[in-house]
């Protein structure tokens, strides 16, 4: 059903608007529409808090490191450059 | 590879780019914060190959994409695992309660091939360049462009985005859009 939606929509574009490669280009009025509904299901995303295991997956890895550079003294926190 | 007070906030500030673009790819939550955990353990035990000065995001990306195509490539030899039942698991939804219905577009996108879905995810809503989404891709620049162009067109098609108002310049057109 869908594939027979696009296959009509292909048909519609004219050859001289196909990219040099024949890809199928959208009009540029489709393309925004397509461009904000995937930008604003991604913000959607990205303003969801950052769960707690990654603030303390990094703090546990920065506290072992820490202290196993104390361990084995100063410098090795480093590393040679 | 010691985190630094300063990288370790530059990885959290990433932490929110690299889930959307997780979930986005791989349709699961629960495996997208997987990934992203394995990104972040990855990237800090390889950032003495991290360039200062370079963009710190782009290479993060590089790492979880490699690792997603990795896991999926695993998992296709385990079990069969055709993009159909990638759609079915994208119906669970990120977070509860969600405000905008955005069911409609996370399907059509689960339809997308996924080296579509990820260039167009990179370019899109990422705000990579294209150049930048080939180096992560690891392709040429004319690939992700080709791949972009197909996603959008795909996408447009799936969500029936041309049939709205303003795609023909005639009527006819839709007329026969719709017939």
């Amino acid at each position: 059903m869908t594939t027979e939606m696009g296959n009509k929509l292909a048909r519609l574009i004219p050859e001289a608007t196909l990219s040099d490669k024949l890809d199928p280009k959208l009009d540029s009025s489709s393309q925004r529409r397509i461009g904000d509904q995937l930008r604003a299901m991604y913000d959607e995303l990205m303003q969801q808090p950052v769960p707690d295991r990654f603030k303390d997956l990094l703090e546990q890895l920065e506290k072992s490191n820490r202290s196993r550079a104390d361990e084995t003294g100063k410098g090795q926190a480093e590393g040679p450059q | 590879m010691t985190p630094e007070p300063e990288l370790r906030e530059a990885l959290l500030a990433a932490v929110p780019s690299l889930r959307a673009f997780a979930i986005s790819l791989s349709g699961q939550v629960d495996r997208a914060d997987d990934l992203v955990q394995d990104t972040l353990l990855r990237a800090l035990s390889n950032l003495h190959r991290f360039e200062r000065g370079t963009n710190l995001n782009a290479w993060l990306f590089t790492i979880l994409r490699n690792l997603f195509h990795s896991e999926y490539r695993k998992r296709r030899r385990e079990v069969e695992d055709p993009d159909g039942s990638y759609a079915g698991r994208l119906k669970v939804q990120p977070e509860q309660g969600s405000r905008l219905d955005f069911e409609d577009f996370r399907s059509a996108l689960a339809k997308l091939p996924s080296d579509q879905r990820e260039a167009l995810l990179l370019v899109g809503a990422s705000g990579f360049s294209y150049e930048e989404a080939a180096h992560i891709c690891g392709c040429a620049v004319g690939t992700i462009k080709s791949r972009v162009n197909r996603a959008r067109f795909r996408l447009a098609s799936l969500l029936n985005v041309d049939d709205v108002d303003d795609l023909g310049p005639d009527s006819m057109t839709r007329a026969a859009l719709q017939g």
